[in-house]
């Protein structure tokens, strides 16, 4: 029994190691990348883009300050309605996803642990429910952070000065209304090069792929 | 004889015409009024105005002059009225008012005691500034009279009142093709009371098309009569091949002479049917004028040569094509624009563009045409077609084709417009990979104000998904859930398995211990009775305590549990039974059979 648990536990230590060395490879985005992209955009009277950079960045790193200040700014630069966070999102993402993640997974072996332990032997009750909380705490905690983190999945950033919101997805749709640019709407669906974009006061309409860039690229 | 004395009656007549004539001119001035119908009427329409003189009509009338306003004489009619027996000559002239401008206009009064007139003009709707084709325009047929006796093709009616004339520019045309028309009805002034209908055409397989509403007025003088000259201009659709022969008839009410030619002479002598309807000459009937026939061969569109893209067109027509922006942003819309220009059935100029295009995404073209061809005729006819670049790079929009069948050379052509160069910039949003904008140079903006500064960059991630929705990581997490469920099933059937039988071999040893307990109870055996006791308890500790049943002695029990314990007692009081021969009551072996038995148990529910 014990070689086989050990087994086990050293291929969750290879997986494990296999991807943080596959993240940790310097392909594509960084927080700090991203927040200082959004800073040149911002200085260069790019809203809608330093908006888009700063939503990636605080992705990667919620809880990071200079990102959430810069994104109030900005936003507030541009008239636009700036979110704030309320007390399960700040909890949630209390570290970034990438913690989250492995926090999850020894929050797992964590609960595995103290079931097999109570299987095997009836002392230590209260340390093997102590543990078992631990590991359903860490568990809940990731799935906490997905749940705060999916909305941003699905939603989009106005990156065209004056967009025209349409009411069929060809470019000569009638016009419904106008979204300024850094507005973030949610993506409902996508057709043909438009997608359907819903605003935060419920309005619908279709936009061309050209005005809008998704928080996560696709 | 009988000459002679018409001939007299005749002059009597006409002098005591004059004697009333002269008699009303003494009694009053005459009376002059003015109509305008309608007294409101749209820019581009005309309005009718009449001055209509009671009287001997010697006054001169002068023509209102009204800025914004053109007056235009189209008739002048002469009559006699009874009224209340007397007899009254009447005189109007009818004018034609064309506005120039929008607007509320007041005609001057007539007269000093008339009253002024208002004319409104509204704006028209819609095309009031429709741009001029830069094609060529409608062929126009040659006007029909150019001097003042009866051109040739000219064939009035048997009393000379009216005629009608169709003038087709062709003697073959092709099936589907438009062909300007003019049909001309004119009317002797006073001999045609009115015009009941509009002009229609004598075959079925013929259509006239955009046939104008309100013709054209003039006035001729033909063979020394006045004629009013009514001008209709349509086109002519053809249905069907094969050799015709083609008429225009317009319904008429004229008047119609009640005597004999020879003694309407002096009628004729004055020229004029005021004579006629005074002594009551005339009857009012309808006819029908018919114009001479043409002969029109119609012919089938040749089979030979016809392109894939032919769509019906026939005339002369030319395109050219361009795109706007032509410096956009993948996945920006452009227009591309074809415009059609030229003279034929617009109707059937059709084109679907660019479809299917590598690196392009294409959508289905939309037109207008624009003319000011009151019978669109001729003009121009545009399709725009919005377009998105895939990629990025200098995009070429194809050539435009566009094919028609030109009657003129009587073969399909093919007009074809140069292709158009696009330059397309990525999109900022695609670059995966994205670069910082310059700034350098940039005055500060009020989005600049207050930033945070930047940040020493760190490694890189190759998603924003956070690592728990990877795919890559998703085995981590399930290959933990799998081994622990595995580990926790395994253990779980270890302890099933030999806890069951260690369960069931202690129930039944506990079993036969209290029952021989009990046995020896009943006996008053202590000896007995605390021996079965301290054996059965001997086995449960060392299972408890991970020792063999004899290390279970009464030190190690008083090591672990204390001295105090009832196991500790009864390990004592089992020696003392043993070695003193103590016996004890009843009701102490009942106490002491239950504290057996409760241990027992509860170490069999552990």
């Amino acid at each position: 029994m014990n070689h086989r648990m050990r087994a086990v536990l050293e291929c969750c230590l290879l997986l494990g190691a296999v991807a943080v060395h596959s993240e940790s490879q310097p392909v594509g985005y960084s927080a700090a990348g991203l927040y200082n992209l959004a800073n040149s955009y911002a200085r260069a009277g790019k809203p809608g883009m330093a908006i888009l950079n700063y939503e990636r960045a605080s992705l990667l790193v919620p809880y990071d300050p200079d990102i959430q200040a810069n994104l109030r700014a900005v936003r507030a630069s541009a008239h636009l309605f700036s979110e704030t966070p309320d007390a399960f999102d700040r909890v949630a993402t209390i570290v970034s996803p990438f913690w989250i993640s492995w926090i999850g997974v020894l929050g797992i072996a964590l609960l595995g642990a103290s079931m097999i332990v109570g299987q095997l032997a009836s002392r230590y009750r209260l340390a093997r429910a102590a543990a078992a909380l631990l590991g359903a705490s860490m568990v809940a905690l990731t799935l906490c952070n997905a749940l705060a983190l999916w909305p941003r999945f699905h939603q989009g950033v106005i990156i065209a000065a004056a967009t025209q919101v349409r009411v069929s997805p060809v470019p000569m749709g009638d016009p419904l209304f106008t979204l300024p640019e850094g507005e973030k709407v949610k993506i409902s669906a996508e057709h043909e090069g438009f997608a359907l974009i819903e605003t935060r006061a419920g309005r619908a309409g279709w936009i061309a792929h050209s005005n809008f860039a998704p928080i996560v690229p696709r | 004889m009988r000459r002679n004395h018409i001939q007299r009656i005749r002059l009597a007549v006409l002098g005591l015409l004059g004697v009333l004539i002269a008699a009303a001119a003494w009694a009053d001035d005459p009376l002059v009024y003015a109509t305008i119908q309608p007294a409101q009427i749209l820019l581009g329409e005309s309005a009718q105005f009449t001055i209509t003189n009671l009287g001997d009509g010697t006054n001169p009338i002068t023509m209102p002059v009204v800025p914004g306003l053109k007056f235009e004489i189209i008739g002048r009619t002469r009559e006699v009225q009874l009224i209340n027996g007397t007899t009254l000559p009447s005189s109007s002239i009818v004018m034609r008012v064309t506005p120039q401008i929008a607007g509320i206009f007041t005609i001057p009064a007539v007269t000093p005691k008339a009253q002024p007139l208002v004319l409104q003009v509204n704006a028209a709707s819609s095309g009031a500034s429709i741009p001029h084709p830069t094609g060529p325009r409608a062929p126009i047929p040659p006007p029909i009279f150019s001097g003042g006796s009866i051109p040739k093709g000219v064939r009035l009616t048997d009393d000379g009142s009216a005629y009608v004339r169709l003038s087709i520019p062709k003697r073959e045309v092709f099936v589907g093709e438009s062909v300007p028309i003019e049909i001309e009805v004119g009317m002797r002034s006073g001999f045609v009371s009115s015009l009941n209908g509009l002009p229609k055409l004598s075959d079925d397989n013929f259509a006239l098309n955009n046939l104008s509403r309100q013709p054209e007025r003039t006035e001729k003088l033909i063979n020394g009569e006045t004629f009013v000259l009514l001008t209709w201009r349509s086109t002519l659709a053809v249905v069907k091949p094969g050799a015709y022969s083609l008429a225009a008839q317009v319904p008429l009410t004229v008047k119609i002479r009640t005597r004999p030619k020879q003694e309407t002479s002096l009628d004729d002598r004055f020229g004029d049917p005021f004579w006629q309807n005074l002594f009551g000459a005339t009857i009012p009937k309808d006819i029908n004028v018919t114009s001479p026939a043409h002969d029109l061969t119609v012919s089938e569109l040749p089979a030979q040569g016809r392109p894939a893209d032919f769509h019906g067109a026939i005339g002369t027509f030319s395109i050219a094509s361009d795109v706007s922006p032509t410096k956009a942003d993948a996945g920006d819309p452009l227009t591309l624009r074809m415009r059609v220009t030229g003279s034929g059935n617009f109707d059937r100029v059709d084109s679907s563009m660019l479809e299917h295009l590598d690196q392009w995404k294409t959508y289905p073209p939309k037109s207008s045409f624009n003319t000011s061809d009151p019978l669109a005729f001729s003009g121009m006819k545009t399709f725009e077609q919005p377009v998105i670049a895939t990629r990025s790079g200098v995009q070429e929009l194809p050539a435009l084709a566009f094919s028609y069948f030109d009657p003129n050379t009587r073969r399909y052509e093919t007009a074809r417009s140069t292709p158009l160069s696009v330059s397309i910039s990525p999109a900022l949003a695609d670059q995966t990979a994205p670069q910082a904008p310059s700034t350098a140079g940039l005055p500060e903006n009020k989005y600049a104000s207050g930033l945070r500064p930047d940040h020493v960059e760190t490694t890189a991630t190759s998603s924003l998904i956070p690592l728990y929705l990877q795919a890559k990581f998703l085995p981590v997490p399930s290959i933990v859930v799998l081994a622990f469920a595995a580990g926790w099933v395994s253990a779980r059937r270890r302890r099933g398995v030999g806890g069951l039988e260690s369960e069931r071999i202690a129930s039944r040893t506990a079993k036969r211990v209290l029952a021989q307990m009990q046995g020896a109870a009943r006996a008053g055996d202590a000896v007995l009775f605390f021996d079965s006791a301290r054996t059965a308890l001997q086995s449960v500790l060392a299972t408890r305590w991970q020792l063999a049943p004899e290390e279970i002695t009464s030190t190690e029990v008083e090591g672990r549990v204390g001295a105090d314990d009832e196991i500790r007692q009864l390990f004592a009081l089992a020696d003392e039974a043993k070695y003193s021969g103590r016996n004890l009551n009843a009701t102490d072996f009942a106490r002491w059979l239950r504290i057996v038995r409760r241990h027992l148990l509860s170490d069999k529910a552990a």
